[in-house]
């Protein structure tokens, strides 16, 4: 993918540069918002990274011209600040995803992933399958190889989540946003508890994990 | 609450503008009561006064008639002046020795004794103010003035003190009832002013219409105060920005460092740079929480507020927690009304709930019942979070909802101690408040109100 990073803060920026290059991304860089918003409007990437604080022009304003040009470019927003009003204010500016800093290089890369290869504008689609795995939306069911499996709301909402996102990872903070509508980090492992007993339902009777963990980063459907 | 509909519920009404302004007008009407029955006093003793002095240089005129046989010279005189039909309604009776008329058509008998007396007269039945006196060589002379007269007066200055006084009450209450609907309606914008300010909009002022009233003098003030005040806010805001950006920046390299020296490092290193990773981890969720409670302190989440349907939100979240609160052997007991819906944030209010929940499992032991109950009481919604666990000490109970601190039970367990103040910073923004359930164990119960939108002048 062809990333644009726009952030001041030089360590930051390399730091995000750095990591996405060894995964493999082309990856342009601005310190401001006007130097942003030149290289942006000249196009061909495929995410842009803006911090919400920039000197010159900010993120969120930024954001707002970008979207008012016609630019549809996916965009995550970094903050640094409490995260109430600014997401509220990103998301409803024309940012796709927001991040609050400090974050995981992992989540960064996962959230990217994500918003890099979303399908365009495709209508909801009413059953998903992965390998032998099928789930229709509809109904809410589950089959495994023909087999029918049995899950409660959130466990169903967890699997179709990890299943709208074939092949890619999705983290915790992820799942947690999606699935429950958290944007905070509950004390009680909400997210690993329903994974295993999720797994467990699905697993049974089957040799292989129907879930991939990906260490450090987070969970993905096998065999996307 | 003190602000609610103040004239629905004044508790000291003479207090209330009404009020005083009506107890100046009963108490100018009262003064007008006591200066009127005095006046009338005044007026009617002095009328009597005249009337007995009349009678008084009438009868010394009769006594003094010159005449040898004292009697019949009175007599002549009294026959001469009845016959002259003279206006000032004086009667005249006139008896001998023995009690027998010897002149004058006072129509009554004589009064016992000597001196002033009210005379009953017989033909018209009316009463007379009477002057009795002894003539010299026996017999008794009486001359009685009409108190008609007296009596018309007597009205006519009740008439107009009643008229006076009726008039009185009825201006009382019509200027009491002027100026206290002026003020109120100028209280009322000050009043609804205030509440909006109180709701987090801090740029609204209280109202000057330049007639520089004292009103508007008292509203000049309060806004000087309140640009001070939006002023300061706005420099802690900017201090806690700053903060933010200035340290969370440098924190943020820290961690990011960590994350890269961690996977370069061999297993023994990795190990002590995760360990320094998770403290850094640490600090910063201390200042996300932080900074988190001073924005929901601002009051600004309140801009975003919509209807959520909390019941089902809450419902869905108990659910979401069976699973670890089974594991870890405590029984959650769902007494959720999924009815409940609420003008708010819902994320917010998720993680107000969540809190608590982390905390009823994290800090009692494996074997307590831990009670979940939303409901609607009065237009309020309430949130209880219940355990039966060995509960905390009472004075504890009242830090709790500060930053910072942790109650001795879960000095052991991982926490900073912001948890309930994020909880009661969320009840507030949600117009409400958070506090200490009493009874066995441990709980906490949050009140949530609906946003006044009610006109207090209504």
């Amino acid at each position: 993918m062809r990333i644009l990073i726009i952030e001041d803060d030089a360590e930051t920026r390399a730091f995000v540069a750095r990591g996405l290059g060894e995964a493999g991304h082309h990856v342009a860089t601005a310190a401001d918002g006007r130097d942003g918003l030149f290289q942006a409007t000249e196009g061909g990437f495929d995410a842009i990274v803006v911090d919400r604080m920039l000197p010159g022009i900010d993120g969120l304003a930024l954001v707002r011209m970008l979207r008012a040009g016609g630019t549809v470019t996916p965009i995550l927003m970094l903050t640094a600040m409490g995260g109430i009003e600014d997401r509220v204010e990103g998301l409803d500016g024309g940012a796709d995803d927001y991040l609050v800093k400090p974050f995981a290089f992992s989540e960064l890369a996962a959230r990217l992933n994500a918003l890099g290869r979303r399908p365009v504008a495709q209508a909801e689609p009413r059953k998903l399958a992965v390998a032998d795995i099928e789930l229709d939306l509809e109904r809410r069911t589950v089959r495994r190889g023909g087999r029918k499996v049995v899950l409660p709301p959130r466990e169903f909402a967890l699997l179709a989540e990890l299943m709208g996102n074939p092949r890619r990872v999705m983290t915790r903070t992820m799942l947690l946003e999606r699935v429950w509508d958290f944007d905070f980090d509950p004390k009680t492992n909400i997210v690993e508890t329903h994974l295993s007993r999720l797994r467990s339902k699905l697993n049974a009777g089957f040799e292989e994990d129907a879930i991939e963990t990906i260490r450090g980063a987070g969970y993905m459907i096998r065999g996307g | 609450m003190a602000v609610e509909g103040w004239a629905a519920d004044v508790r000291a009404p003479w207090r209330s503008t009404f009020g005083l302004a009506g107890l100046v007008s009963i108490l100018l009407a009262l003064a007008t009561l006591v200066i009127g029955i005095a006046a009338y006093e005044v007026t009617h003793e002095a009328l009597e006064q005249q009337l007995d002095h009349r009678t008084a240089i009438e009868t010394r005129a009769l006594l003094a008639e010159p005449g040898a046989d004292r009697l019949a010279a009175i007599a002549g005189a009294i026959r001469r002046r009845e016959a002259e039909q003279s206006v000032d309604h004086l009667g005249y009776l006139l008896v001998d020795a023995e009690g027998r008329r010897v002149a004058g058509s006072l129509d009554g008998s004589v009064p016992a004794s000597l001196g002033y007396e009210e005379f009953y007269r017989h033909g018209d039945a009316r009463v007379s103010q009477s002057l009795t006196s002894a003539v010299p060589g026996g017999g008794r002379l009486v001359v009685a003035a009409d108190r008609a007269a007296l009596e018309e007066t007597d009205r006519d200055l009740l008439l107009l003190f009643a008229t006076a006084f009726g008039a009185m009450l009825l201006l009382g209450a019509g200027g009491a009832w002027t100026v206290g609907a002026v003020t109120r309606a100028r209280l009322n914008r000050i009043d609804r002013a205030a509440l909006a300010i109180i709701g987090g909009d801090l740029t609204a002022r209280m109202p000057v219409d330049g007639s520089g009233s004292e009103f508007d003098r008292v509203s000049g003030t309060l806004n000087r105060m309140l640009d001070r005040i939006g002023a300061l806010m706005e420099n802690l805001r900017q201090v806690s920005s700053d903060v933010a950006h200035d340290l969370r920046t440098p924190l943020t390299r820290l961690s990011h460092r960590l994350d890269e020296a961690r996977t370069a490092a061999d297993p023994a290193r990795a190990q002590a740079l995760e360990a320094a990773a998770t403290q850094a981890e640490e600090l910063l969720d201390i200042f996300a929480a932080l900074l988190r409670i001073s924005e929901i302190e601002a009051m600004g989440v309140r801009r975003h507020f919509r209807r959520v349907a909390l019941g089902d939100a809450v419902g869905d979240l108990v659910e979401s927690y069976r699973p670890d609160a089974e594991a870890s052997g405590h029984f959650l007991l769902d007494e959720v009304d999924r009815d409940v819906s609420l003008v708010g944030d819902r994320r917010l209010l998720l993680q107000m709930v969540s809190n608590l929940l982390d905390n009823a499992l994290r800090h009692t032991p494996a074997g307590t019942t831990v009670r979940v109950v939303l409901d609607t009481l009065d237009g309020k919604v309430g949130l209880r979070v219940l355990d039966d666990g060995p509960g905390i000490d009472p004075e504890e109970a009242q830090r709790l909802f500060q930053r910072f601190s942790r109650s001795e039970r879960s000095r052991s367990t991982a926490g900073h101690g912001l948890g309930l103040a994020l909880v009661r910073a969320i009840a507030i923004a949600h117009h409400g408040d958070a506090g200490i359930e009493r009874g066995t164990g441990f709980g906490v119960v949050v009140h949530l109100g609906q946003p006044r939108t009610d006109d207090p002048s209504r």
